[in-house]
C-alpha cells in the first residue's frame, strides 16, 4: 500500500502544503493573511484535490513555520529550521549553508549530512525580512513582485542608510523628492536588506554552496544583491517557497520509516481536516 | 492611566531543588526587613551586588536595599512596565539599563507621591539614607544611576567606590601591577567607611568586620564545592535553580544565613546524586549557560529546556565566587580586613588570566567557558543577549566566536530579549529557537 506524506508550512504571509510519496505529487501556496490564517485546512484540501487523494490516505502530516502549533490535523510539529535544512538537502544536496528570507523573519542555517547543525535567526526586526520590502514597495507604489526586475535597471544605486524599516521608508520618500530614479532606490533597498542579512550570517562561517529559500529568493534583485555581498552565486530551488513544506513532508517520512525499521510502526492518529481554533 | 495598569502575575517556576524553592520567601523577608528598618529608623543603603562592601555595611549595622534585585523582582512579577514607562516620561532613554530605569522610575514616582506607588511589588523600595555606587568594569550604569536618583532625592548622599582590577594582557603578568590595585581599592574602602560613619552615625566594628570577612571566605569555598557537585551525571540542579540560589551569593554574603543555605543545598545535592536523581528524569543534553543575565519574566524557559531533556549543570552568570584555596595567595594570612577584601576581589577577577596566557589568542572569559565545557561534559552553550545591558552582553557573541576559534566548534544558541523589559520578549519565537537548537544538538550527536 502506498504511503503519502504531507508537509504544511504556515509562514507569516503564505501557507504552503506539499503532498509526497517518492516525489512531490501536489503542492499549493495560499495566503496566510489575517482572515486566512486559521484555514490551513483549505489549502490542504486544495492540495489533496490536486493529488486526487482523500485526507485519510495521508500517512503522516508534519506542520512547520510560525503557525505550526495551530495545525490541528498535524501528527507532529517541527521547527522551520529543521524543515528547511531537510528540504534543501533534498533539493540541492550540494548546499552547506541555507539563507531563508521569509515575510517576518530571516535565518541562516549551517548543514552537515543533510541536517541543521547551527543557525542564526532574525525575528526581532523587520529590516532583513520580506516585510521591509513589502512596506517599501507600498511607499513607492510598486508591486512587490516587480521590485526585483525593476532593480536590475538601476544605473546608480542609492544608498539607504537607515536600518530601521520605518526610518528607511521615510528616507525613500526623501530620495524620491530629491529626484532619484525608482530603479536606483529599489536597488538600494535590496542592498540594505542584503547587508543586514549578511551581517547576521557572519556568525555562521558561511560555507559554499549557499542555497537561498523563502519568498526573498523569488526576488531577483535581492538574489543579486546577496550574491554581490557573498562574492559568488547562490543556488535557488525551482520553487523556493515550498522548501520548508517539502522538508516537513520528508521528515514525516523519516519518522514513519524509522518506526517501521524498529518494528514498531506508528499507529494512525485520530485526526480530521479542520480549521485551527486558536492562533496565538 | 498607563501607570496604574497591573498585568497578571506569572505562575511560580517549578524548581528542581527544595533549597531553590525556599528562595522566594527568603527574598520576601529580605525586602520586608528593609521596610521594617525604615520604620525603626535604622540606616538603609541603596546597594549594588558584587561591590566588595557586603561585609562592611553588615559590620556597621547598615541595612542594604539591593536595587538590582528589586528591579528583577518587578520583572519576574511582570510588573516592571509601569516603572519603565515612568522613567521614560522623565526623559530617560529606553535603551539604558532597564534595572536602572525601573529603579529610577520607581523612585521618581514614590518621591512625587510621598508614599509607595500603588500596589508596589512586595511593599516597595524605600527611600534610603545613603546610596553606594560603584565604578568598575563589570557594569557602567552603576556610576551614574545613583547620581540620577539624586534628582529625586537630593538630600541622599552618594559614595562611588572605585573597584578596578588588572585588565588581561597576553604579554604581561598582572602580578607586576596587582599591588597597586590592592592599595587603590583599600583606599577606596577606607573612604567608604568614613563616609558611612559620617552619614549614618554608625561606627565601624573592626573586629566584627574581620569575623564577617572570614565567614565570607568560608562561604565562597562552600558555594564552590556545592556547585561542583552539579558535575554529576545526571546533574541534580540546573541554571534555572541557580537563578534562585544566586540570592545568598549576591545579596546575603557575609551572613550566617548564606552559609547555612549552602550547607543545606550541599546536603540536598549529595542526596540527589546518591539517589541518581537528576533535574530531569531522562537527561539527554548538558548545556552551559554561557553568560548574560536571564529574562526574569521568562524563567520558565528553563523548564521548557528541561521538557526536551536538556539541563544546565553550570553557568557563568552569578557564579561570582571561586574557592579561595585555589588562589595563588593565602588569604588567611592577610589580617587587615579591608586589605583582605581587596585581595579577594583582585584574585577573583584575575583567576582565569594564567590559563588564557597559555592558549594563544585566548581570553580569560573564554578559558572559563572551556573549563566548564570540559568539567561538566557540556554539549552546547546558551547565551542571552539582553538589549539593555550594554556593558556585558555585547561581548557575548565575541566570546562565542573566540571560543570556536581557539577551542572547537560547539552548538550554540543566542536568545534575545531583556532582563526586565517584557516588550522585548516573544515566547513563541524563543521556543522556536529552543526547539531548533535541540534539533541541532541531536544532529551533532548523531
Amino acid at each position: 500500500m502506498s504511503q503519502y506524506f504531507a508537509g504544511v508550512d504556515i509562514g507569516s504571509t503564505m501557507t504552503k502544503v506539499v503532498i509526497m510519496n517518492q516525489s512531490v505529487l501536489a503542492s499549493v501556496i495560499g495566503p496566510t493573511g489575517p482572515e486566512h490564517r486559521k484555514l490551513a485546512n483549505r489549502v490542504m484540501e486544495e492540495a489533496l484535490e490536486k493529488a486526487k487523494l482523500p485526507f485519510e490516505e495521508i500517512t503522516y502530516v508534519v506542520a512547520t513555520g510560525y503557525g505550526r502549533i495551530n495545525v490541528p490535523f498535524a501528527d507532529k510539529q517541527i521547527t522551520e529550521i529543521s524543515c528547511h535544512a531537510k528540504g534543501v538537502a533534498y533539493l540541492l544536496p550540494e548546499a552547506r549553508t541555507v539563507i531563508d528570507i521569509g515575510g517576518q523573519d530571516s535565518k541562516g542555517i549551517k548543514l552537515k549530512d543533510g541536517r541543521a547543525v547551527d543557525f542564526v535567526m532574525n525575528d526581532k526586526c523587520a529590516a532583513g525580512t520580506g516585510r521591509f520590502l513589502e512596506v517599501a514597495a507600498e511607499e513607492l507604489g510598486v508591486k512587490l513582485e516587480d521590485m526585483g526586475k525593476l532593480s536590475l535597471e538601476a544605473r546608480n544605486t542609492v544608498r539607504i542608510s537607515n536600518t530601521c524599516t520605518v526610518f528607511a521608508t521615510q528616507e525613500v520618500v526623501g530620495k524620491l523628492s530629491e529626484g532619484a530614479a525608482l530603479p536606483d532606490i529599489v536597488a538600494g533597498l535590496h542592498e540594505a536588506i542584503a547587508t543586514r542579512i549578511y551581517g547576521m550570517l557572519r556568525r555562521l562561517k558561511i560555507e559554499r554552496e549557499v542555497a537561498l529559500t523563502g519568498g526573498g529568493a523569488k526576488n531577483i534583485g535581492l538574489v543579486r544583491a546577496l550574491e554581490a555581498k557573498l562574492g559568488f552565486a547562490v543556488l535557488v530551488p525551482p520553487e523556493p517557497l515550498l522548501t520548508g513544506a517539502i522538508g516537513a513532508a520528508l521528515l514525516g517520512k523519516d519518522i514513519v520509516k524509522e518506526a517501521e525499521k524498529k518494528g514498531t510502526p506508528l499507529p494512525r492518529a485520530e485526526r480530521r481536516l479542520q480549521e485551527a481554533t486558536l492562533f496565538t | 492611566m498607563t501607570e496604574e495598569k497591573k498585568p497578571e502575575e506569572r505562575k511560580k517556576r517549578r524548581t528542581a531543588t527544595e533549597a531553590a524553592s525556599n528562595i522566594g520567601p527568603m527574598v520576601k523577608t529580605m525586602i520586608r526587613e528593609v521596610l521594617e528598618a525604615k520604620e525603626t529608623k535604622k540606616p538603609i543603603a541603596y546597594s549594588f551586588i558584587c561591590c566588595c562592601y557586603d561585609e562592611i555595611i553588615r559590620a556597621m549595622d547598615i541595612v542594604p536595599h539591593w536595587v538590582e534585585n528589586y528591579a528583577g523582582i518587578c520583572g519576574a512579577k511582570r510588573d516592571a512596565q509601569r516603572f519603565l514607562e515612568r522613567a521614560e516620561a522623565e526623559n530617560f532613554s529606553r535603551s539604558l539599563c532597564t534595572y536602572a530605569l525601573c529603579g529610577l522610575g520607581f523612585d521618581a514616582w514614590r518621591e512625587e507621591l510621598g508614599e509607595m506607588p500603588p500596589e508596589s511589588p512586595w511593599g516597595g523600595q524605600v527611600k534610603p539614607d545613603v546610596m553606594l555606587g560603584s565604578g568598575q568594569m563589570l557594569c557602567d550604569p552603576r556610576n551614574k544611576w545613583f547620581q540620577a536618583a539624586q534628582h529625586y532625592m537630593p538630600d541622599v548622599p552618594v559614595y562611588d567606590v572605585g573597584l578596578p582590577w588588572p585588565a588581561y594582557e597576553s604579554d604581561y603578568d598582572y602580578r607586576q601591577v596587582q599591588d597597586y590595585y590592592v592599595k587603590y581599592i583599600v583606599k577606596e574602602l577606607k573612604g567608604l567607611v568614613k563616609f558611612l560613619e559620617k552619614h549614618t552615625g554608625k561606627k565601624m566594628d573592626w573586629e566584627r568586620l574581620s569575623e564577617l570577612v572570614a565567614l565570607t571566605d568560608k562561604t565562597w569555598d562552600l558555594i564552590w564545592e556545592t556547585y561542583e557537585l552539579r558535575r554529576a551525571v545526571p546533574s541534580p540542579m540546573g541554571t534555572g535553580d541557580a537563578m534562585n540560589t544566586m540570592v545568598p551569593i549576591v545579596f546575603m554574603m557575609g551572613t550566617q544565613q548564606a552559609y547555612d543555605f549552602f550547607q543545606d543545598l550541599n546536603k540536598e545535592l549529595k542526596q540527589k546524586i546518591a539517589n541518581k536523581e537528576g533535574e530531569v528524569p531522562d537527561e539527554k543534553y548538558r548545556l552551559l549557560w554561557g553568560g548574560g543575565l536571564p529574562a526574569w519574566f521568562a524563567l520558565s524557559d528553563f523548564n521548557y529546556f528541561n521538557s526536551k531533556g536538556a539541563v544546565f549543570p553550570v553557568e557563568t552568570t552569578y557564579r561570582m565566587i571561586e574557592a579561595t584555596y585555589n588562589f595563588d595567595i593565602d588569604l588567611s594570612q592577610i589580617s587587615d580586613p579591608l586589605e583582605h577584601i581587596a585581595w579577594r576581589w583582585v584574585k577573583f577577577w584575575t583567576y582565569w588570566h594564567d590559563r588564557a596566557r597559555k592558549r594563544p589568542g585566548s581570553h580569560p572569559d573564554v578559558e572559563r567557558l572551556i573549563k566548564y565545557i570540559e568539567d561538566y561534559k557540556i554539549d552546547g552553550i546558551v547565551m542571552h543577549e539582553a538589549f539593555s545591558c550594554r556593558s556585558w552582553h555585547p561581548g557575548l557573541i565575541w566570546q562565542l566566536n573566540l571560543l570556536k576559534k581557539v577551542y572547537r566548534d560547539i552548538p550554540s544558541l543566542v536568545l534575545e530579549s531583556d532582563i526586565v523589559d517584557i516588550s522585548s520578549y516573544n515566547e513563541a519565537d524563543t521556543r522556536t529557537r529552543i526547539d531548533a537548537f535541540i534539533d541541532t544538538l541531536e544532529a551533532v550527536k548523531r
